[in-house]
């Protein structure tokens, strides 16, 4: 009898043997993300220069752009042309650079260098195919007149576009 | 996606009627995915990138870090063909701690 109770209390506890489907949906949309990879960092190699090359000690801005949809999206990555935070405002000083791309995430993309377009301070990337696409930024700020910079903290934008056809 | 990103679908929206007469709307959405922006800024553009009058709940709203917003934008009839992008950028905090910083847009298209 105490042997019937237990395979009936056994049963009643193990609930039996169910499977239940959690389903997880998900649904791609056609879309364009922005990441900043590396934020960037301005090296002082002398008095009078700020740059994000490397060799100077700088960390160069890094975009990471994905889209999920081929030939959808321009990237455009504009460099700075002026501080948006520094120690005294000045003039004279000059801001050049240039964007490339960094890596790319499908072979198909290695053709986005040699397309590239470039005006003003913005260079153009024709996303014609679906995936990754990693651009690098260099700025270099120099003050006039071989003047140095006064000490302090010395900030700049980098503006990263993805702009749909 | 990396750690620190910035995403606004769809690619393509389109206009539809609104409650209102004569106004249409479009609804988008947003993910914020950059731990370094909490406030984005909307904005409507004509194939010349000239802006377009619009209305939205907010044109420059908080997204905490991981947040997904959806928004609808209105526009009068007139400006319905007027209307080529809708675009939402990042807004950068001046004393933020990062030296250069990346601002990010992201611009949908009506067809």
């Amino acid at each position: 009898m105490n042997s019937v109770k237990i395979v009936a209390a056994m049963c009643l506890l193990s609930g039996g043997a169910y499977a239940v489907d959690v389903p997880i949906e998900g649904t791609v949309q056609s879309r364009c993300t922005i990441d900043t990879d590396t934020p960037g960092v301005y090296g002082n190699p002398n008095a009078y220069t700020l740059t994000t090359a490397a060799a100077d000690g700088g960390v160069m801005p890094i975009t990471r752009f994905d889209v999920t949809l081929a030939d959808a999206y321009y990237a455009k990555v504009t460099h700075p042309d002026s501080f948006s935070a520094a120690p005294t405002a000045n003039a004279t000083v000059t801001f050049t650079g240039s964007t490339e791309v960094s890596s790319v995430g499908d072979a198909a993309m290695s053709g986005y260098e040699a397309a590239k377009t470039t005006f003003g301070n913005s260079t153009q990337f024709d996303l014609t195919e679906s995936g990754s696409v990693w651009l690098k930024t260099t700025s270099v700020a120099t003050n006039g007149g071989d003047k140095a910079f006064p000490s302090g903290t010395y900030r700049s934008i980098v503006v990263a576009e993805c702009i749909a056809k | 996606m990396g750690a620190s990103a910035h995403e606004m679908t769809p690619t393509y929206p389109e206009w539809t009627p609104s409650h209102v007469n004569g106004v249409w709307k479009t609804t988008m959405e947003m993910f914020n995915k950059r731990k370094d922006v909490e406030w984005y800024e909307i904005g409507v553009f004509d194939k010349e990138w000239e802006p377009v009058n619009f209305v939205t709940s907010y044109r420059i709203f908080s997204m905490p870090h991981l947040s997904r917003v959806k928004f609808d934008v209105y526009v009068a009839a007139p400006d319905v063909g007027k209307a080529e992008y809708i675009c939402s950028k990042s807004k950068l905090r001046l004393l933020s701690e990062q030296k250069t910083m990346i601002a990010s847009r992201i611009c949908s298209r009506f067809k």
